[in-house]
């Protein structure tokens, strides 16, 4: 225990060296709050991988530490050696919850745990690679939980899955001294942050913005790395997934679990999310919802340019991905422009991430005949082309809360967005008085170009209802989500953590 | 021997009687035959030359040779183990093309370094005139190349063909030390050169005709991880050891006489010795057959197993399948060395008869035909631990094997005649059973160490 700060802001892999929507939140949030100082614990991934952050760090930020996940291992021959059977044993108990990972890791041994993996002469690094001990333990394991799968990538896998957890052991052996800790994400940040809560017995925060479990389980389905190994004939091989996968799975899973248990609050962006989160193993009774905010101030501009009519230009502001979907929207536009021949659709956002894709929409384009009528424009600054865009669309199949929409609303755009995330939320309101205010948009479902369509011919068809429609949407963002609101939601939680209120 | 196991499994597959003696014969071939057949050739030379030498030209002969075999096969024994290691590794991973390439390069070295030191022991000895000296000094080279170069024989897979070749050069040895009588040492010294010459070269041929290269010349063989340079010593520890106790006899004053210039020898030691190497060529061919099939095999197997995606269990039954084919072989050589040295030691006194040998020698070539034949357990058990990739387990060995062969030469010495010839046999039989102990120890923890000492 060091100097003394405020915050202690566990991040995995965003914050401020990869840019994305959690990235310009935290920075938002620190920037925001300015009585608060910050210390970030980074967790990244291997060092190749970062080289400049991003972003450049406000004043309140205090301190700041980098950790990797993979570090690069010593070139040292290994040796035998035999381990202490007994910290083994202790290990062995603890992995036993990884196996059945809907109970979360009990306090006592997640601080027993915490003290002695990574310490010298107890259970180092190199008693989990290389002695005995350790081997005794994998074997058991992989005998128990399923003999017919392949040792050598159950080896690696448990390896890999493990070693991670030496790493943030010794990070909260040599905490900052802060009075909450605030993880960003549940998986490896969200399990430190539990390990910051039984080391420091200070309160841990947890922010999700997506859920994370949830997003590595896609990834995870989706890996190439892990062999699959199908059999035609075995058709129960089929059926469930492979046991690497599984393992990885439930993994993250227990990690999550454990992160909730251990939170004192835990935050979701949108009522959806808050709800998962409780389906998930948080406690109702911790979850609450803080939306992202907007800077109003930005949009006052764009507002009051907004012509009278509507132009006759569907917007999609992000990245050409296929999460996006942006082949949904270019024959979107394309079934619009039988209807409305002058329409036009523009793509704004970097192509540069997934080449290949960005490519097939080009095609697409031209094998749909709308060169000149669908446009990539590449990135540009949201706030100048507002008022140039009668609708801002989302086609994406997976959302958290998009800023986008937020933005669009502030300079009175209607939206039109797919069913995913806070979408419905953002657009319909939440039930209540929030519900009440209308609707500023249209919600369509994912992959579906023919009610996208109808959404576009219906809110540009008519001015009056158009600008209607916008204002609506205006007034929402002003009431909740004006960044004000966060901020002030977010000062409570600190306050409310540092006075001791959550302690439990 | 790389790519030996494949061929001799071929000739196995056949499943017929002809085709398992085929299948031994060449095993014993390709293991002791250079060795066996230098020799065979001497004693040829030596009972079909005696009437048209004098005998101490003949003995002088002899002793060269001997001295030029046991300095050739240390020095190169430094590359030997290395070498194969390294051709081993290069056809698993398919670069065939670098590897005449890494033998040019090994030979290059090999010749600096042997020319080196014939160059220097040369110089110690100005008896030897110089002409003499010159054709020593290329015989010594040449030796020293062959062995690299017999490493890679056995993969151009064309046996015969190396049978024939060998018997050629070693006919026409013997005849031409029957027919040109008139030089003395120097025309007998020329034409052992000459034959051991057309004999590398030819092999050499062979070699380079079967490989593609894309470069003339590399030295990647001892760039390569430097994990690898515990071979050198192994392969060098090795050869030492088995020459130690016959240089000590050589150097000690109660046991040697000096025959030509600083080359002295043994009367007592020599001959048995030599006779009792005849010996091995059984136990070798086994030795090679059944590790070169069966247990390498299982070792494949195991490690596949390791490698792709075996289960646990698999990986327990592929050792135990390993630990029981290690055990036939063992079991294998015990049988057919064990039976071999009983027809021997029973046949011992005819032998030495019938070669015209002074009967006084018997009882040291009972007990060296026993030290030999432990002497085929340790190249099995060192052969098994290079299998299982335990380099520094096989040096430790080795180099215990060569310091007690020296020390008991010494003690053997100091206890008189009657105890001649147990040094070497106490040594081989120690280095046996702790060899076995070591790989005991090896098998029972091999899971453990393949994965959890590996690194990442």
């Amino acid at each position: 225990m060091t100097k003394e700060v405020d915050i202690c802001l566990l991040l995995e892999g965003t914050y401020p060296y990869v840019r994305g929507g959690v990235s310009t939140w935290m920075h938002q949030i620190i920037k925001g709050l300015p009585e608060f100082s910050f210390h970030i614990i980074f967790l990244g991934s291997s060092p190749e991988l970062y080289d400049e952050p991003a972003y450049e760090l406000p004043d309140n930020v205090v301190g700041f530490e980098m950790h990797y996940l993979l570090s690069a291992e010593d070139k040292a021959m290994p040796k035998p050696s035999a381990g202490s059977f007994n910290l083994f044993q202790s290990w062995q108990h603890f992995l036993s919850f990884f196996d059945k990972c809907e109970e979360p890791i009990p306090n006592e041994l997640l601080s027993t745990i915490a003290d002695f993996i990574g310490q010298k002469d107890r259970l180092t690094l190199t008693d989990f690679l290389n002695s005995r001990a350790s081997w005794e333990v994998l074997t058991s394991n992989y005998l128990q939980q399923d003999a017919n799968q392949s040792f050598v990538d159950y080896f690696w896998t448990y390896r890999n899955i493990y070693q991670p957890l030496f790493v943030l052991a010794s990070i909260s052996q040599s905490l900052p001294n802060a009075q909450v800790y605030h993880s960003v994400s549940t998986g490896y940040a969200g399990f430190l942050g539990a390990l910051c809560r039984q080391k420091s017995n200070r309160p841990f925060l947890l922010t999700e913005h997506g859920i994370y479990t949830k997003e590595r389980k896609i990834d995870l389905s989706q890996a190439s790395w892990i062999k699959d190994k199908h059999n035609l004939i075995d058709v129960s091989m089929h059926k469930n997934m492979d046991t690497t996968r599984q393992t990885w799975i439930r993994f993250f899973e227990q990690l999550g679990v454990s992160a909730y248990h251990q939170a004192d609050r835990i935050v979701a962006l949108f009522e959806g999310n808050r709800q998962r989160q409780h389906e998930d193993g948080a406690d109702n009774g911790k979850t609450q919802v803080i939306a992202n905010g907007i800077d109003m101030g930005r949009f006052a501009k764009a507002y009051v340019r907004r012509p009278r009519s509507p132009p006759m230009v569907v917007g999609l502001v992000g990245r050409v991905v296929p999460i996006k979907d942006i082949k949904t929207f270019i024959r979107t536009i394309c079934g619009a422009a039988k209807k409305i021949p002058t329409i036009e659709g523009w793509i704004i956002g970097p192509a540069e991430e997934n080449e290949a894709y960005a490519h097939e929409c080009q095609l697409l384009i031209e094998s749909l005949g709308l060169e000149g009528k669908v446009k990539m424009l590449g990135s540009k600054d949201v706030a100048e082309i507002m008022p140039e865009l009668g609708i801002m669309m989302l086609t994406s199949i997976s959302e958290a809360q998009p800023l986008v929409l937020l933005e669009a609303m502030a300079s009175g755009i209607p939206c039109i967005a797919t069913e995913v995330g806070a979408c419905r939320e953002i657009l319909d309101g939440a039930a209540g008085e929030d519900a009440s205010l209308g609707s500023c948009g249209e919600i369509i479902p994912i992959a579906n170009p023919s009610e996208g369509t109808c959404a576009i011919v219906n809110l540009l068809s008519d001015a009056e209802i158009w600008r209607k429609t916008g204002d609506i949407g205006k007034v929402r963002v002003a009431k909740y989500y004006d960044q004000v609101l966060m901020y002030d939601s977010y000062r409570r939680l600190y306050r409310g953590a540092v006075d001791g209120g959550y302690r439990l | 021997m790389a790519g030996i196991g494949f061929e001799l499994r071929k000739i196995l597959k056949k499943k017929t009687l002809l085709s398992i003696v085929e299948a031994y014969g060449l095993a014993g071939l390709i293991s002791s035959g250079p060795w066996v057949l230098s020799i065979l050739a001497l004693l040829m030379i030596g009972i079909v030359s005696l009437g048209e030498f004098q005998s101490y030209v003949l003995r002088q002969f002899l002793i060269l040779v001997t001295y030029l075999m046991a300095g050739s096969l240390i020095i190169s024994g430094l590359f030997q183990l290395l070498l194969t290691r390294f051709i081993s590794d290069l056809i698993y991973l398919k670069q065939e093309n670098r590897i005449i390439p890494n033998l040019l390069g090994a030979m290059l070295v090999m010749t600096l370094l042997s020319a080196a030191l014939a160059g220097a022991v040369l110089a110690m000895a100005p008896e030897i005139n110089p002409l003499t000296k010159v054709i020593i000094f290329s015989a010594f080279i040449i030796l020293c190349n062959q062995w690299l170069i017999l490493i890679l024989l056995s993969g151009t897979k064309e046996y015969y063909r190396v049978f024939m070749t060998m018997l050629m050069c070693y006919g026409l040895m013997i005849g031409l030390c029957m027919t040109v009588p008139a030089y003395g040492l120097t025309g007998l010294i020329s034409i052992f050169t000459l034959c051991q010459a057309l004999l590398t070269f030819i092999f050499l041929y062979h070699i380079v005709r079967n490989y593609p290269a894309k470069q003339l010349i590399s030295f990647d063989f001892l760039k390569s991880d430097k994990v690898f340079y515990s071979l050198l010593f192994c392969g060098f520890f090795y050869n030492l050891g088995v020459w130690l106790d016959k240089f000590v006899f050589w150097s000690r004053a109660e046991t040697s006489h000096q025959v030509f210039s600083i080359f002295n020898a043994s009367y007592i030691y020599d001959l048995p010795i030599f006779i009792a190497y005849l010996a091995i060529v059984p136990g070798m061919a086994v030795f090679i057959m059944r590790m070169e099939t069966d247990f390498s095999q299982a070792c494949l197997n195991f490690y596949d197993a390791v490698r792709d995606g075996g289960t646990l269990n698999d990986i327990y039954l592929l050792k135990d399948k390993m630990v029981l084919a290690c055990r036939h072989s063992i079991y294998e050589i015990f049988k057919v060395q064990g039976m071999t040295l009983v027809l021997l030691v029973l046949w011992a006194e005819d032998i030495l008869l019938a070669l015209d040998i002074n009967l006084a020698y018997l009882h040291l070539l009972y007990v060296d035909l026993i030290g030999v034949s432990f002497q085929v357990l340790v190249m099995a058990i060192l052969n098994i631990m290079y299998y299982l990739d335990k380099r520094y387990a096989a040096l430790a060995l080795t180099i215990f094997m060569a310091l007690s062969n020296f020390i008991l030469a010494h003690i053997s010495i100091e206890l008189g005649p009657l105890f001649y010839g147990y040094g070497f046999t106490l040594t081989m039989l120690l280095t046996t059973i702790i060899g076995f102990i070591v790989l005991d120890k090896q098998f029972a923890d091999l899971e453990y160490q393949t994965f959890m000492l590996q690194r990442s």
